[in-house]
């Protein structure tokens, strides 16, 4: 799943895939505004069917690896 | 021609947006669908004198509003029923040609972006004002969207802000400068040094027609059609121009009023002041765009009155019928060309 999740963020930031690991930061390393991050939340809530994810979820995500754990966590229930 | 206006949007919600949908439908002939709660538009109406709705305008009830309160990110997620949300749908639907907006700048920027969505390749929508400069007004790109910005943002701001003033402002091969504190190439930030170089390359490639770093004194003397920025200097020029402009129109009041003489004198040059008050009028304006956004999308100041949101129509239906949107999406890849070209280049050299 981080392979997946790693390509989509990849394209939405336009970055290589292969620079993006668990401990990548949104807002340092990507850049990442509060519009990317519901852009991406939009696009993986999609992806993986999981249901709106709220302000307090997005709140807790600063990295790749805290995202693939919450989806991994949602996918499952 | 069909715009949709978020009646509940703004300081003066409805009754001005009410107003102002009520004016343009007359005097532009444009229809107009009211966004908002059904029952409130219609009492609204019926305060204004209105008791049936005029040919041309139209209501569609949205139970919600975005207030300053919620979370700009957000808000259009959360309230699917507000009147921000359920206009930018309709726009979507193709229900209207553009849509217009005084509510929160943020919350629009977002649900603009996330809902309409921006061009595809475009990675930032902007706004972009017409400021009041010695050459009849030029573009400012961005005012105040993106307060952090990229070399690439600042790249396809300049296309997209050179497009707009091609289209809606009429001029030919417009002059694009990048602001700055000096017109060498060494002077600013990384950013405006990074930019400087690409757009350096997009002049040479034939793709704009840039002059340069401007500094904000000679872009308000008008030496240039496209003022690039990011947004936090974009909107610190933006501010100050309005500022000064308030300071020179009170200065220039007391100073006709000081006596007898001086109040003939302003009965004389009447029509200069008529000229200048209008050059600084927001009102008249009406609002900004967003650029960048596939559809017209237009941002009307927050204490809009009747004259500003029909001002706003009036620009969002000339924006829908500018072919703006279209040459912007169908020079996308060159800005992208442009930029990995550049990429290559900076590698090279490093």
């Amino acid at each position: 799943m981080f392979e997946e999740i790693a390509k989509i963020i990849a394209e939405q930031f336009g970055v290589e895939v292969d620079t993006i690991t668990p401990d990548t930061t949104f807002e340092e390393d990507l850049g990442a505004d509060s519009i990317d991050i519901v852009e991406l939340s939009m696009a993986l809530e999609d992806e993986y069917a999981i249901g709106e994810m709220s302000e307090d979820d997005l709140a807790g995500i600063s990295t790749v690896g805290d995202l693939v754990q919450y989806i991994q966590g949602h996918v499952e229930e | 021609m069909k715009v949709i206006v978020d009646a509940m949007g703004g300081d003066n919600a409805p009754r001005s947006n009410v107003q102002g949908a009520l004016n343009a439908v007359k005097k532009y002939g444009v229809d107009v669908v009211l966004v908002g709660d059904g029952q409130i538009l219609l009492e609204c109406l019926k305060g204004l004198g209105v008791e049936n709705l005029p040919k041309g305008l139209e209501i569609v009830h949205a139970g919600e509003v975005i207030t300053m309160e919620d979370d700009p990110a957000t808000a259009f997620r959360r309230k699917k029923d507000s009147s921000l949300t359920v206009g930018l749908e309709l726009l979507n639907g193709g229900a209207g040609d553009a849509f217009v907006s005084a509510g929160s700048t943020g919350a629009l920027l977002s649900a603009a972006t996330l809902l309409t969505k921006r061009v595809k390749g475009i990675r930032r929508a902007a706004l972009a004002p017409v400021v009041p400069t010695g050459n009849g007004g030029a573009v400012l790109i961005d005012c105040g969207a993106n307060a952090e910005c990229t070399p690439e943002y600042l790249l396809q701001f300049a296309y997209m802000g050179s497009f707009y003033a091609q289209k809606v402002l009429g001029r030919q091969a417009p002059k694009v400068g990048l602001l700055n504190i000096g017109v060498e190439p060494s002077k600013g930030t990384g950013l405006q040094k990074e930019t400087y170089l690409l757009l350096e390359e997009a002049d040479r490639s034939g793709g704009l027609n840039f002059v340069g770093n401007v500094e904000a004194r000679e872009a308000v003397e008008g030496t240039v059609d496209v003022i690039v920025a990011d947004g936090y200097a974009g909107n610190i020029f933006l501010k100050t121009v309005e500022g000064a402009g308030k300071l020179l129109g009170r200065q220039m009041k007391g100073m006709f009023k000081k006596n007898l003489l001086t109040k003939l004198a302003a009965v004389l040059v009447k029509d200069g002041i008529r000229e200048f008050k209008a050059l600084m009028d927001a009102d008249a304006v009406g609002g900004t765009a967003l650029i960048g956004i596939s559809k017209p999308v237009i941002k009307a100041h927050g204490s809009s009155n009747e004259v500003a949101i029909q001002n706003a129509i009036r620009q969002g239906f000339t924006l829908a019928q500018s072919g703006l949107i279209d040459d912007i999406t169908a020079h996308v890849g060159y800005m992208s060309m442009e930029r990995e070209k550049m990429c290559g280049e900076s590698v090279e050299k490093s």
